[in-house]
């Protein structure tokens, strides 16, 4: 073996190693704690926009329970009608209640800052944008996390965002929730239950599940969390109006650009040819 | 028709040197006939520049620079003007497509040495542009008026504080302002629309003026002047026009899918194009949980972290960006391209990668005891690559470069 | 090199330049449409809405419609019978030359035959003609029956907007699209049209 055969054979190796270093680095992040905070994981939330009924439920809801104190300053409500394919004498009957509002408004809610500041301590934000910076996993897992604590000034407290501002404004719909503890199967290393030598499951006690009162709700958990879903896929949509059109325009300009790639390509072989002639 | 539009032509090329300057730059110009994909990236770097004025100046018409009114301006642009998504995605994806590709001709240009004799004017000019797109590419990202932009231009204004004696004084008068304000946000948009284009464009021409002088490289490190034909063009080479150009059209074809799929389907980039706290309108009393720079400084940016003393991070960042303009006089080696060059070399341009990526990554998460350690690990690997330049490439043993390509 | 060749290269050219080309309007589209008004263009310029009916009989006011302004007049049964005594005068008296959405509807040029609704911007230079309702000799003209005169240029139109002979305005007062809901006013909006 030459010795250019050797440094080859070290100096693979020794290059992977170096890659992996960046990989490894990776691997050191992931320990770092989530969005959701103690509620551990946040819900994962895959957005329908060609859902329109979806999005007008959504929309319905967020005008009744939402709109009261959280404006959507950048959106306008001729705006929301068109795209939601809601028409627009049936949008402006029953979801604006103010009738000196015309369909180029801007959604500027309802209600005076200054005045909201001193109900809540804090003015409730603009949520145009809510989607965009805090996510849409954020949304759907706070909106459903908040549990019954006494000691909070509205008796309730949220696992996603502790000490929340904010009151439980779907307490009628969702029931009392509350922070319970289980017995649950221990996980034993190898990723299965662990048993005990008559082959029962071993279990323990963990704190810090949610669960609902029963019948303390107008809606079950489904159609509890299905509204939940209606509206954050509309705050989805709020968020970035032409994000539906974008995704559609996409596929055609990606499609156009890979055939202008292939005739070009195509066309530098041919010329390529020549490059034996000089 | 054909004879009008001829006798025109010879009308404006009698009093405009245009056939002439097509045959020396274009359909004579002589570039070495075996090259790789790393030869693509310049011309994709002028493909981005123009894309960016272009979108540029029609982002400045709806866009307003006070500031009450400039983040809702982007929102107004994002909702209310025909299509203004697709001009500011367009815009926004170029600008990190712009340093993904200017960092690829970097590392081509460090990999088969083409900054070397006579290239030092070509390699100088094209640091400068980076460090031109570097300023461009910060004020940039604070005339959304965004949480992001808000605090990141806080924390980038504040090194200048870190200057012994003026830096306080010098913060205030960069911002004009005792926070940053409309009157900064204006003042960076002047800049960023105006004065750094200008130097950017003209930058470009004499990049191009100096590549066009000296040629172009080749991976192999080949001189194709060596051997000419009776005509005294290179037997290496082929003209730029048609072949070249061909060439580069299969790039842009690539480039803009891949430029277009990030646009119409991942704008934001994961966060890293686009930052989600840059959704909030920037508000002087509260800072973001977690600060991180766009990509694109995030190297430079973990330096600055990795060294406790403001200043001394300071001079750190600074040096890691000026000691690309020496890289000529660095290295010693006889040869230009790393195929030909010795193993040290080869090591030391992989840590040099490795380094540069793992500093890159760690400037976009938090700070822990591990990152910390390996940000100064790496922050040393990246200097080494450059300060050991003379000494490994000088004592190494190359391999003979061939006579033609 | 061979002839198959030289088509290839022919046809790929053709091809790869058609497909580049075909490209262009589109990535153009974005950059015209952005000129267009935007929504909040358009908001400013909606339909506006009033109430005509506490307006006095021969009284003239002026609303702003996408900010330029819009003549509102409130006819007498004798100002209108009048009409007909001026129409020598008139250079275009039914309003032939002109795109007239409610063309032989009403003589007030209008959707009501009480009110006319015309914009109050001169088609001769753009100046607001003023209005000068007195049936009496002016200095402009000594046969004056009622209507607007421009200051600017000395244009002169009747009360309901249609111009004179002889004047620098080439054409009547534009009537913009209007209608009547009861007494409600809506200019820039016609459900019917």
């Amino acid at each position: 073996m030459s010795t250019g055969n050797i440094k080859k054979v070290l100096f693979k190796p020794f290059l992977f190693i170096l890659f992996l270093i960046p990989l490894f680095s990776v691997f050191i992040g992931a320990a770092e704690g989530g969005p959701c905070k103690d509620y551990g994981e946040c819900d994962d939330f895959k957005y329908s926009l060609n859902d329109f009924e979806s999005l007008q439920r959504g929309a319905a809801t967020y005008i009744n329970y939402c709109y009261g104190c959280h404006s959507l300053k950048y959106s306008r409500w001729g705006r929301v009608a068109k795209d939601l394919k809601i028409p627009e004498d049936i949008f402006f009957e029953n979801l604006v209640f103010d009738k000196s509002i015309k369909p180029g408004d801007l959604m500027i809610g309802s209600m005076p800052a200054e005045e909201s500041a001193k109900w809540f301590g804090v003015a409730p934000p603009d949520l145009t944008l809510v989607s965009r910076y805090k996510g849409d996993d954020w949304i759907y897992s706070y909106l459903r996390a908040y549990y019954e604590d006494s000691s909070k000034q509205y008796g309730v407290n949220n696992l996603v965002y502790p000490g929340t501002a904010m009151p439980n404004v779907l307490l009628a719909l969702q029931g009392n929730q509350r922070l319970v503890c289980k017995d649950v199967p221990i996980i034993a290393r190898n990723g299965g239950q662990k048993r005990d030598e008559n082959g029962i499951t071993i279990t323990e006690e963990k704190c810090g599940f949610l669960e609902v009162e029963n019948g303390t709700g107008k809606l079950s958990k489904e159609e509890f969390d299905s509204l939940i879903y209606d509206l954050t896929n509309f705050l989805v949509y709020v968020g970035e109006p032409a994000k539906a059109t974008r995704e559609r325009i996409g596929w055609y300009v990606v499609f156009y650009f890979l055939i202008f790639t292939a005739l070009s390509s195509l066309l530098y072989r041919e010329f390529h040819k020549d490059y034996n002639k000089h | 028709m054909t004879e009008i539009a001829g006798k025109l032509f010879t009308w404006i090329n009698t009093r405009l040197p245009i056939a002439n300057t097509f045959e020396r730059h274009l359909s004579k110009h002589p570039v070495p006939s075996k090259v790789n994909f790393w030869y693509l990236f310049g011309a994709l770097a002028a493909v981005t520049l123009i894309i960016q004025i272009v979108t540029g100046i029609w982002l400045i018409m709806p866009y307003s620079n006070t500031e009450e009114q400039a983040f809702s301006s982007i929102e107004y642009i994002m909702r209310d003007v025909d299509y203004g998504w697709v001009i500011r995605y367009m815009h926004t994806t170029g600008a990190s497509l712009f340093f993904a590709v200017v960092y690829l001709h970097m590392f081509r240009g460090l990999l088969y040495g083409s900054y070397q004799k006579p290239k030092e004017l070509v390699w100088i000019f094209g640091c400068t542009i980076y460090l031109a797109m570097m300023a461009e590419g910060f004020l940039g990202y604070v005339l959304p008026y965004g949480q992001m932009s808000y605090w990141g231009a806080q924390v980038i204004i504040s090194l200048f504080g870190a200057i012994p004696y003026i830096g306080e004084s010098l913060e205030l008068w960069v911002r004009g302002d005792y926070y940053i304000s409309g009157i900064t946000v204006s003042r960076f948009f002047a800049l960023h629309v105006v004065a750094l284009p200008l130097v950017l464009i003209a930058l470009v021409f004499l990049h191009l003026v100096a590549l066009h002088e000296v040629g172009a490289g080749n991976p192999e490190g080949v001189d194709i002047e060596e051997h000419l034909d009776d005509d005294g063009v290179p037997l290496d080479s082929v003209p730029f026009f048609p072949y070249k150009v061909l060439n580069a059209l299969v790039a842009i074809g690539v480039f803009m899918t891949v430029f277009s799929i990030i646009m119409f389907f991942f704008p934001e980039g994961g966060g890293y194009f686009i930052e989600m706290a840059n959704f909030q309108e920037a508000n002087p009393l509260v800072t973001p949980d977690h600060i991180a720079p766009v990509w694109y400084y995030a190297p430079f940016y973990t330096m600055l972290r990795a060294i406790p003393d403001p200043l001394g991070g300071l001079i750190v960042m600074a040096a890691a960006v000026a000691i690309f303009f020496i890289v000529p006089w660095l290295d010693r080696s006889n040869v230009a391209s790393i195929r030909y060059k010795g193993i040290y070399s080869k090591i030391a341009i992989t840590m040099f990668g490795v380094s540069f990526l793992t500093l890159g990554y760690l400037g976009t998460v938090g700070v822990t005891e591990v990152r910390k350690t390996m940000s100064v690990i790496c922050t040393v690997m990246y200097f080494a690559y450059f300060l050991l330049m003379p000494i490994y490439t000088k004592y190494e043993t190359t391999k003979e470069v061939p006579d033609r390509l | 090199m061979q002839e198959k060749d030289k088509t290839r290269r022919k046809v790929l050219i053709g091809l790869t330049s058609a497909v580049g080309l075909s490209g262009i309007p589109f990535a153009a589209t974005p950059f015209i449409a952005a000129w267009n008004p935007s929504a909040k263009a358009k908001a400013a310029g909606a339909p506006v809405k009033l109430d005509v009916s506490k307006m006095q009989f021969g009284q003239q006011i002026q609303v702003s419609w996408r900010k330029q302004p819009v003549f509102i007049v409130r006819h007498t049964e004798e100002s209108i019978a009048n009409l007909e005594l001026g129409v020598t005068k008139l250079a275009d008296p039914n309003s032939d030359q002109i795109e007239e959405p409610y063309k032989g509807l009403n003589p007030s040029r209008s959707k009501s035959p009480e009110y006319s609704v015309f914009s109050g911007v001169c088609t001769h230079l753009g100046c607001a003609p003023k209005y000068f309702p007195e049936v009496e000799p002016k200095p402009w003209d000594a046969t004056w029956n009622g209507g607007f005169f421009c200051p600017c240029h000395g244009s002169m139109f009747d009360i309901v907007g249609r111009v004179f002979k002889g004047v620098p305005a080439p054409t009547n007062l534009i009537v913009p699209p209007h209608m009547f809901e009861g007494s409600i006013l809506t200019i820039g909006e016609d459900k019917e049209l």
